[in-house]
């Protein structure tokens, strides 16, 4: 403890602290990252050891003729756009109402934030239940009020398969907007509201004028950080349809764990992560660009 | 005017708690059906007219979900290996969430960003070469291996936060105690560890959850019944057995349990640190 002490008062302390955090990082993640990229290169099959060997760029060439690749790279854009935008009206929505400050909005902002905590595979199978085509109470409701005639197998219809889990993907994604741009409400000031209102505008013009603006920022971030969370994790679409039907919900990331999972051929799937990861890259890239999130953005 | 002011506000009052009500209503409706759902009888999930509320009530569910599917045991290795994950975390995170907190040096804003992109990588394109690499140091279905496997995402995520509660303890307490004669070492522990507790809990708490919760790793990375967790248990169950589903929401009511009674505890200082360092990310 003694030396510790003396330790701590050296330059390196610093570089000492960070160290094992840097190492369990380059360990769990630098490496494996590089070692998926080389695997993109390579044939590799856990059903057949034989194989082996450098192949090149066959596996990003058979992409290209690869029909599924391009549904999944459709179906992921419209899934995450889809998705982002109803969670961010959902969010805006609930952030605005929550920081009304009224008597009770405690207890209301931890039963929305709620969902957030719930992991995929409950949050999965608690919706399969919910829509269920012969169980399914949201199907019961729909009928009851006469929005449907009878009930509707959500997941298994091509046509519905995708909305149905974007409805559950918002349900479990909303809360994360909403707690983001409720700490951005609370950091614009009040007196901002009150000049506005004294000069005569509404509701509307101090939403348009006030509140979108300063939100730009905290939005920008919000997006970024979801689309990325988005396309990466195919938890829930594996739980919910695990693509089907057909490729009706198949996505980039579900597509390349079931090429390494089902079929064993970690070569292609590596490639198809790595295409994936480039575009979400080149994506953020653009988007921080053009949102100038950096702007003014220091060494805080 | 003054007339028409008040009735604005009650207007947009009520609006603000049929929103509020709505949405809640939209949260935790689910969660409420699965659990009305779990205290039915078969008979009674599977019928003509939908029972709203069970009419017999039976704990059946949760007796068969506990004796029957080698559920203890998947509780039991999901127990440890979360708590092997925040064990690394805390141990290795806290040390670089003050380095952060406290020092400038060359390249820290760099770094800082460093872990934060690498929370970026699609899980998918982790888990192939884990998997590959772990098998070949034997910790393909081990727990162990599992933690070291959520270090990777959860580590980046508890050193953003704990930086920002560290960020909020006063740094001159901190002077006051190395005037006193006390070392850089002495004062983290003696006066910033304290003055940051709050915020340490609530960070572990969140990478408890997520690491309890997460699903793709733990299917990928373990193979039997040596260090599966439940989120793999539960969804295996669905394929093998078609649990009846009265049985398969008894299980998750109990696997989420945790997580409500940890989110309700910490919730404040958790959702603080949560957009703090997402917000400053």
């Amino acid at each position: 403890m003694q030396a510790l002490g003396e330790l701590s008062e050296t330059r390196y302390w610093m570089y000492l602290l960070l160290l094992p955090s840097l190492v369990m990082i380059l360990l769990v993640i630098a490496y494996p990252t590089l070692y998926g990229m080389a695997i993109s290169f390579r044939e590799m099959r856990l059903t057949r050891p034989g194989l082996g060997g450098w192949v090149g760029f066959k596996h990003y060439a058979a992409m290209w003729s690869d029909a599924v690749f391009w549904i999944a790279l459709k179906n992921t854009v419209v899934w995450v756009t889809a998705a982002v935008v109803l969670e961010l009206a959902l969010g805006l929505l609930a952030a605005t109402a929550l920081n009304r400050d009224l008597p009770g909005t405690k207890i209301f902002a931890v039963l929305i934030l709620l969902p957030y905590f719930l992991p995929n595979v409950v949050a999965g199978h608690m919706w399969a239940l919910l829509l269920d085509p012969r169980l399914g109470v949201i199907n019961d409701l729909l009928v009851r009020v006469g929005v449907l005639h009878t009930y509707k197998a959500w997941f298994a219809d091509p046509n519905t398969a995708l909305a149905a889990t974007v409805l559950v993907e918002a349900w479990h994604g909303f809360p994360f907007f909403a707690l983001l741009l409720l700490a951005g409400l609370k950091s614009i000031p009040e007196d901002l509201y009150k000049a506005a209102a004294v000069d005569g505008a509404g509701v509307s013009a101090q939403l348009r004028l006030i509140t979108l603006p300063m939100l730009k920022t905290v939005i920008a971030a919000a997006v970024i950080l979801r689309v990325i969370g988005l396309v990466n994790s195919p938890d829930l679409l594996l739980i919910l349809t695990g693509g089907g039907p057909g490729d009706a919900t198949q996505v980039l990331s579900l597509y390349a764990f079931q090429t390494a999972y089902k079929e064993f051929n970690f070569g292609y799937a590596s490639a198809l992560s790595v295409v994936m990861f480039v575009i979400l890259m080149v994506f953020a890239a653009a988007y921080i660009r053009l949102s100038r999130i950096t702007k003014g953005e220091g060494d805080d | 005017m003054i007339e028409s002011k008040r009735r604005r506000r009650v207007i947009g009052n009520i609006a603000t708690y049929f929103a509020l009500a709505t949405l809640s209503m939209f949260c935790t409706g689910p969660m409420i059906w699965m659990f009305l759902t779990s205290l039915k009888y078969e008979a009674d999930i599977v019928t003509q007219t939908m029972q709203y509320i069970p009419r017999r009530v039976t704990f059946d569910n949760y007796v068969a979900i506990w004796t029957q599917s080698g559920f203890p045991r998947l509780i039991a290795n999901s127990l440890v290996v979360t708590f092997l994950t925040v064990t690394i975390c805390v141990a290795t995170g806290t040390l670089a969430a003050y380095a952060f907190s406290r020092f400038a040096f060359r390249g820290r804003t760099q770094l800082m960003l460093g872990y934060l992109v690498v929370r970026m990588f699609p899980a998918v394109m982790m888990i192939i070469p884990l998997y590959v690499v772990m098998r070949s140091v034997g910790l393909v279905d081990s727990r162990f291996g599992l933690a070291l496997a959520y270090t990777s995402f959860l580590l980046p995520l508890f050193v953003w936060m704990l930086k920002g509660f560290f960020d909020s303890a006063p740094k001159e307490l901190e002077s006051a105690a190395r005037i006193d004669g006390s070392t850089r070492l002495g004062a983290m522990v003696r006066i910033v560890m304290p003055l940051a507790r709050n915020g340490l809990v609530a960070s572990s708490v969140f990478i408890a959850i997520a690491a309890w919760n997460e699903f793709l790793f733990a299917l990928m990375l373990t193979t039997g019944q040596g260090s599966r967790t439940w989120p793999v248990g539960l969804q295996l169950m669905v394929g093998e057995f078609q649990l009846p589903w009265g049985v398969l929401a008894a299980g998750g009511i109990l696997s989420i349990l945790p997580v409500i009674i940890l989110f309700a505890i910490v919730q404040r200082t958790m959702v603080q640190g949560l957009t703090a360092g997402a917000i400053k990310g």
